[in-house]
């Protein structure tokens, strides 16, 4: 063997001890999350970031969908033994997994964080389930309601219509439809899941009581609200029955210019921003009998099947996640409302709020935002109510009698939950 | 080892395969279908069979099994006539058989979820281009997948779009067995081309069509991806599949319980279909010619 090959080989084997080594030493931490588009990149920014300021950690982050596909995909991981170390869960989704101890109990690590402090208090909540932190907040939303100044301006509107109740919402988006219908423009797109629980607390009340967990699907008011909600399909047709059967549809149409209404996250402002432009205009969510909006988004939580050292560095990104700097970035990245105190401060979010007319008006919405139940039973029915929202809103069954049937089987469901 | 032991060394990797990736589950599902059990609890406490009293109860589970029976025994029989008389006229070796038997084929190796979201898109109500089609002639648009009364007349068209190249291929193959001979004969006896199709064709292709019955109504009551991308088994039900159920009510609604009950009936209602076949049509079935 010559001296230079020997040099050489004796070179690679020191790397390849060095690299295995390093490799050795890092924790990394399986993340499993539902952003996608646009959202995916402020998220990658803040791991790219988070990973320079931590070397021995890796974050290896998966798109696994939305809210729903995560809840489906992780309850199939669980028994499987392939579980991810941390994931992104929706506010009202959480509880059950909280309480059949799948979440880890957070609270140790948020006490000695200085980061507690930081938080918002309505931030801080949504991740309190019995007393105790399973989710540190990530992306926080209230439902906001966006129009199109441009489809409004052609329908006759030459300044900006009252759009604070269910009448005026009516009115404009009956207007659009009868101006623009034959451009194949609707008024309103049918709302969402996340909105249809803000105009039903826009309606003073609520789908299950924040106090005490009842279940109110069969309240007055809520079986009003939803009687105004499906009109909008089947009676008074300006919302088209594609965003019932499927929700995406609506805000598709919207940002493809052909609806002129549309009630969504906050969550869905950049986009929104990127595919109108100045066009774009956002408002609070109508006070029909009280002003009243839902708190939405998520937080990170960590299985506690998760490994001690892979717990510790998954708490780690996640309160990097909620650091001022991140939450800046997210924000201004994707519109959704700030969690951490100093988050307004950092350039990012100063820049936004500049540069980026509605991003606040989440913000703005935060005096009269709540959070909502999460008990074990609100996961079921989420999942159910799609189905009874379909057949309400394309004028297949009565209102009331569908929110009555399905109050009953919610109440059993959280029966059989508890057992 | 002595010698007798060898064959079942060749067979024990198949074996294996199908113990661990078909009989484990099926004893899984029975064993689940009388627990309660959402994925998550450590406990999975008996219950009998109440999971199957629930179910045999609900409106849900007759529902499904009406949907399902009914995209079945339309779907099926329309894609078995329609592929015996398209596989008649692609039989010839001709240069533009062998390019439609190819297209017709191209759909079935198409991935069903890119097919179902093509298709959403298609009969979109208001922005779809089959309503922008009766638009331009003048009609009114139609709510393809909103309306209870089309939405399941929607999907067996998709699927039978679908399927149609497959039972092609196969009725093709079917037919190309057939003897010429015995074509010459029934020409050289005065028969017509219809009175040789129903006379000869029909009965000499009949193992074919015993066997895409078999497949064709097993994979319509396990028609899944369809009905999930495009309807989720809406609007109210209407599309509401048996495996859709399933679905929903193991992975979405955490009663893995009544989903496992809900496999273990669509198990027995296709054993049952089977043996029905095998008795009314399986006795008809001639091999040889």
């Amino acid at each position: 063997m010559t001296p230079k090959l020997r040099t050489a080989l004796a070179l690679s084997l020191s790397t390849l001890c060095a690299t295995t080594a390093s490799a050795q030493a890092e924790v990394t931490v399986q993340f499993w999350h539902s952003f996608s588009k646009g959202n995916e990149k402020a998220l990658e920014q803040i791991i790219t970031n988070f990973e320079a300021a931590n070397p021995d950690i890796k974050i290896d982050a998966d798109f696994i969908g939305n809210y729903n596909d995560i809840v489906t995909k992780l309850q199939a991981a669980i028994p499987a033994n392939r579980a991810p170390d941390a994931v992104i869960m929706e506010v009202t989704r959480y509880g059950l997994f909280a309480d059949r101890g799948v979440l880890a109990d957070l609270t140790g690590y948020l006490d000695a964080d200085p980061l507690k402090e930081q938080l918002f208090d309505f931030a801080r909540k949504v991740g309190v389930y019995n007393g105790k932190n399973y989710i540190i907040p990530f992306n926080s939303s209230t439902p906001v309601l966006y129009y199109n100044k441009d489809i409004l301006t052609r329908a006759g509107f030459t300044e900006e219509p009252a759009l604070k109740t269910y009448d005026d919402v009516l009115k404009v988006a009956r207007q659009i439809t009868e101006k623009l219908g034959s451009e194949g423009i609707s008024g309103v797109a049918a709302p969402g899941q996340f909105a249809r629980w803000g105009l039903v607390m826009d309606n003073d009340s609520n789908l299950i009581d924040p106090d005490s967990n009842e279940v109110l699907l069969d309240a007055p008011n809520t079986i009003e609200a939803y009687q105004w909600m499906a009109s909008l399909v089947h009676e008074h047709k300006v919302a088209s029955p594609d965003g019932v059967t499927e929700e995406d549809n609506g805000r598709d149409a919207f940002w493809a210019g052909k609806v002129g209404i549309m009630f969504n996250s906050t969550g869905n402002y950049t986009q929104s921003r990127k595919a109108l432009g100045d066009k774009l205009a956002v408002r609070p969510m109508p006070c029909n009998k009280v002003c009243s909006v839902p708190i939405g988004g998520a937080g990170i939580g960590i299985l506690s099947s998760a490994k001690q050292e892979v717990k510790d560095a998954a708490y780690k990104f996640i309160s990097f996640a909620a650091s001022a700097e991140s939450n800046a970035i997210w924000f201004a990245g994707t519109g959704y409302m700030p969690i951490n105190k100093g988050a307004a401060r950092q350039p990012a979010a100063a820049e936004a709020l500049k540069t980026q007319p509605g991003i606040d008006v989440a913000i703005e919405q935060l005096e009269f935002a709540h959070g909502r139940p999460r008990p074990p039973v609100v996961t079921w029915m989420r999942s159910s109510e799609y189905d009874q929202w379909q057949a309400m809103a394309l004028g297949q069954r009565d209102v009331a009698e569908t929110l009555k049937a399905f109050a009953t089987s919610t109440r059993n469901e959280s029966q059989r939950l508890s057992n | 080892m002595p010698r007798k032991f060898t064959p079942y060394l060749f067979v024990l990797p198949l074996i294996a395969f199908i113990v661990v990736f078909t009989y484990i589950p099926i004893l899984t599902s029975l064993n689940l279908s009388v627990r309660e059990w959402d994925f998550l609890s450590p406990d999975k406490p008996f219950v009998g069979f109440e999971n199957y009293r629930l179910l045999l109860d609900s409106h849900e589970f007759w529902n499904s099994l009406r949907v399902t029976a009914i995209f079945a025994f339309v779907s099926v029989p329309i894609r078995l006539v329609l592929a015996l008389l398209i596989a008649s006229f692609l039989v010839r070796e001709t240069l533009s058989a062998r390019i439609l038997r190819g297209a017709l084929f191209l759909p079935f190796v198409t991935s069903t979820v890119s097919i179902a979201v093509i298709f959403s898109w298609v009969f979109s109500t208001d922005y779809g281009m089959a309503n922008a089609l009766l638009r331009a002639i003048g009609g009114e648009k139609v709510p393809w997948l909103q309306d209870p009364a089309i939405a399941l007349w929607v999907l067996i068209l998709v699927n039978t779009w679908k399927q149609l190249g497959y039972d092609v291929i196969i009725y093709i193959a079917g037919l190309q067995a057939i003897s010429n001979e015995l074509y010459d004969a029934a020409a050289v006896d005065g028969g017509g081309r219809l009175h040789v199709f129903r006379r000869v064709t029909v009965p000499l292709v009949m193992p074919t069509t015993y066997f895409l019955l078999v497949i064709s109504v097993i994979e319509a009551f396990q028609i899944f991806t369809i009905v999930n991308v495009m309807t989720h088994g809406g609007p109210a039900g209407a599309t509401d599949m048996l495996v859709n159920m399933l679905y929903r009510t193991g992975f979405t609604l955490f009663d893995i319980g009544k989903g496992s009950a809900l496999a273990v009936l669509l198990f027995a209602i296709l054993i049952t279909l089977a043996w029905i076949k095998a008795r009314v049509i399986g006795r008809k079935v001639h091999y040889e010619a």
